[in-house]
C-alpha cells in the first residue's frame, strides 16, 4: 500500500505546488486522481516516484510511505529497485533514438537477473504490435505504440506499484480504451495502480477509488462509482449535470469545507 | 601522382587519430551537452600515465597501454565527480565553462608535477613501416592510425552493443526519462567521462609518439574543435569523418600550400574549412538539425 501524508512540495524554493496532500492507494486497487491543469497531479507523482530533484522541487513537509517504510527523499533508482514502484511519466517517456528492443533493454538496466529476455516476451504478449516493430526506432512509431512501449518499459522494471501520468494524453479514443483495458489487466494480475487522468470519465470507470485534486489539495475523495455520480464532479470534470452554467465560485459546495484527510 | 597518394595516405592516418579525439568530445557532448575544452589536458594526463607505466616501470607496451588507459579513465571519473557532477541538471553551458577553468588548473598541475621540459617519447613497437615502391608511411604513423581505428571500434561496440551503452544512449536523450526507468544518470555521466578520457588518452599516446611529451602537447587536443564541428557535434560517425577530413586538409595544405611560402598555414587551414562547412551546414555534416521554438 502507498500512502501520502500531508505532502507539501515547492519548486525553486518559492513556487508552492502541493499544499498538504494526503491520499492512499490501497494495495491491489486502481486509485484515480483527477484534477484540472496546474492542480499538482504531475508534481504529486514526481514526488512519489523520487523524481523531484531533476525538476528542482523539494518536499518541505509530509511523508510518503510504501507499506511501513518512508520513501521520502529517495531517488527514483532506489525506489524502483527496493520498493518496486515505477513512475510512467506523462507524454510517452520513450527514448526516440533507440529501437523498441533497446528501449525495453534500457528499462531493464537496473536488473541483473537472467529473466530479461523472458520479460520482454511477456511485454510482447501484452502488446503484440510492438513485436513487429522491435527493430524500429521508437521515434518513428505512432503515439499509441509509444504509450504502449512506455507501459511495456515500466513492466521491465518488475513493478508492484505503477504510477501512470495521463496515459491517454493525445491518443485516439479507441487506443485510449485499449490502454485502459491493459491497465485493468495489470491490476488484475496484482499490481497496485495510481492513475492520473484528464479523461476523468474513463479513468473513474476502471478505478476503485478516486481523488479530486485542486490547487494542490485533495478536495474530494470516495469510491469511483460515488464520484461518477457526484454532482460537482459531474459538472466540473465530466462535463455533464448542470442545466445552466453556474459560476465557478458559488457552485463548489465542497470547497467551503476544510478537509483534514 | 605518387606525391598526392603519399599525402592523402598520411592525412588519413593522422585523421584516424583526430577522429578518436573527436569521439572523446562527441560522447560527452551527447551525454551532457557540454563541450570539453580541457581535452588537451586530458590528452597530456593520459600520455603521462602511459609514460609512467611504460618508460618508468618498463612494462611491456600491451600491458602499459591498458593500465595507462584504466588510470586515465579513473582520473576522468574523479575529475567528473569533483567538477562536473555538482552541476547535474544545469545547462550544458555551465559545464562547458567549468571545463575551461578545469583546463587551466590541470595544465598548471601537470607543469607543477612533471616540470616544463619535454620527455622523450619513443614506443618500441614492431616496425610496420609501409613501403610500396615510392610510397613510405613511417611505422609510428601506421601504428597510430591502426590503433586509433581499433580503439574507435571498441568504443562503438561498447556504446551500441552493451547494456551500459544502451543506458548511455538513453541518458543522452533524456536524463529525466532515464532516471524514471531506474537508470542511474549520475553513474552514467561518470562512465561517459571515463570512457571519453580513455579515448582521448589513446589519441594522446599516439600523438606523443610522433615527437616528445610535455605539458604543451595538449595544444594538439585543440584539433578536436574543427573535427567535431565539421562532423557534427552529436554524431559519432561524424567524428570519424570529421577527423579524416581535417587530417586530409592538413596534409594537403602541408605539402602543396606551405611550400609556397605560407609556413604554418596547415594549422589554420582546418579552421577555414570549418567556416566553409558551417556556412553551408550550420550543424556540421552529420549533426542532427535541431528544431527549437523560441
Amino acid at each position: 500500500m502507498l500512502s501520502v501524508e500531508n505532502l507539501r512540495v515547492v519548486y525553486h524554493d518559492v513556487i508552492s505546488v502541493l499544499n498538504g496532500v494526503s491520499l492512499k492507494a490501497a494495495g491491489g486497487e486502481i486509485s484515480v486522481i483527477i484534477g484540472a491543469n496546474g492542480a499538482g497531479k504531475t508534481t504529486l507523482l514526481r514526488a512519489i516516484g523520487g523524481m523531484l530533484d531533476i525538476y528542482e522541487g523539494d518536499i518541505i513537509e509530509g511523508d510518503i510511505k510504501i507499506g511501513d517504510s518512508s520513501v521520502r527523499g529517495l531517488d527514483s533508482t532506489d525506489i524502483i529497485k527496493k520498493y518496486g514502484l515505477t513512475y510512467v511519466m506523462e507524454d510517452r517517456p520513450v527514448f526516440w533514438y533507440l529501437t523498441i528492443d533497446e528501449n525495453l533493454a534500457a528499462a531493464a538496466y537496473s536488473r541483473w537477473d537472467g529473466a530479461v529476455k523472458a520479460d520482454m516476451e511477456k511485454v510482447f504478449e501484452y502488446f503484440p504490435v510492438l513485436r513487429k516493430l522491435r527493430d524500429q526506432k521508437a521515434g518513428y512509431t505512432s503515439g499509441g505504440e509509444q504509450q504502449m512501449l512506455a507501459i511495456g518499459m515500466s513492466l521491465m522494471t518488475r513493478p508492484k506499484i505503477l504510477l501512470f501520468d495521463e496515459p491517454s494524453l493525445g491518443l485516439a479514443p479507441l487506443i485510449t480504451e485499449e490502454l485502459f483495458r491493459i491497465i485493468q489487466r495489470l491490476n488484475q494480475v496484482g499490481m497496485t495502480i495510481l492513475l492520473v487522468e484528464q479523461n476523468a470519465h474513463a479513468a473513474l470507470q476502471i478505478g476503485h477509488h478516486g481523488y479530486v485534486l485542486e490547487h494542490g489539495r485533495v478536495v474530494l475523495d470516495g469510491l469511483s462509482q460515488a464520484l461518477l455520480e457526484n454532482e460537482d464532479v459531474r459538472e466540473f470534470y465530466l462535463g455533464a449535470g448542470a442545466k445552466e452554467r453556474k459560476s465557478y465560485q458559488d457552485a463548489k459546495r465542497y470547497k467551503r469545507r476544510k478537509r483534514w484527510l | 601522382m605518387i606525391d598526392l597518394i603519399q599525402t592523402l595516405g598520411a592525412g588519413l592516418l593522422i585523421g584516424c587519430v583526430y577522429g578518436l579525439l573527436g569521439l572523446g568530445i562527441v560522447i560527452i557532448f551527447r551525454a551532457s551537452e557540454a563541450f570539453n575544452f580541457a581535452i588537451g589536458e586530458f590528452l597530456v594526463i593520459g600520455s603521462f600515465f602511459f609514460y609512467i607505466f611504460y618508460f618508468d616501470l618498463h612494462l611491456p607496451f600491451f600491458l602499459a597501454l591498458p593500465l595507462g588507459l584504466v588510470t586515465s579513465g579513473a582520473a576522468g571519473a574523479l575529475i567528473e565527480r569533483l567538477s562536473i557532477k555538482p552541476l547535474l541538471g544545469r545547462s550544458g553551458l555551465s559545464m562547458t565553462i567549468i571545463t575551461l577553468g578545469l583546463g587551466s588548473v590541470l595544465r598548471a598541475s601537470v607543469q607543477l608535477i612533471f616540470g616544463a621540459h619535454s620527455y622523450s617519447f619513443f614506443i618500441d613497437l614492431p616496425d610496420i613501416t609501409l613501403e610500396l615502391s615510392d610510397l613510405l608511411f613511417p611505422s609510428e604513423r601506421v601504428w597510430a592510425g591502426g590503433l586509433s581505428l581499433v580503439a574507435f571500434g571498441l568504443i562503438l561496440f561498447f556504446i551500441f552493443r552493451t547494456r551500459w551503452g544502451v543506458a548511455i544512449r538513453a541518458t543522452s536523450e533524456s536524463q529525466a526519462k532515464a532516471m524514471a526507468f531506474g537508470i542511474d544518470s549520475r553513474f552514467i555521466l561518470l562512465l561517459v567521462w571515463a570512457v571519453s578520457s580513455m579515448c582521448i588518452a589513446v589519441a594522446g599516446v599516439m600523438i606523443s609518439n610522433f615527437g616528445a611529451l610535455s605539458y604543451l602537447t595538449g595544444i594538439a587536443g585543440m584539433r578536436a574543435i574543427p573535427v567535431v564541428l565539421i562532423g557534427g557535434m552529436d554524431s559519432i560517425g561524424g567524428a570519424l569523418i570529421g577527423g579524416l577530413i581535417v587530417g586530409l586538409c592538413e596534409a594537403l595544405v602541408g605539402s602543396y600550400v606551405e611550400p609556397l611560402g605560407l609556413v604554418g598555414f596547415k594549422d589554420v587551414a582546418p579552421y577555414i574549412l570549418l567556416l566553409i562547412v558551417l556556412f553551408i551546414r550550420p550543424y556540421g555534416l552529420f549533426g542532427t538539425v535541431r528544431i527549437e521554438r523560441v
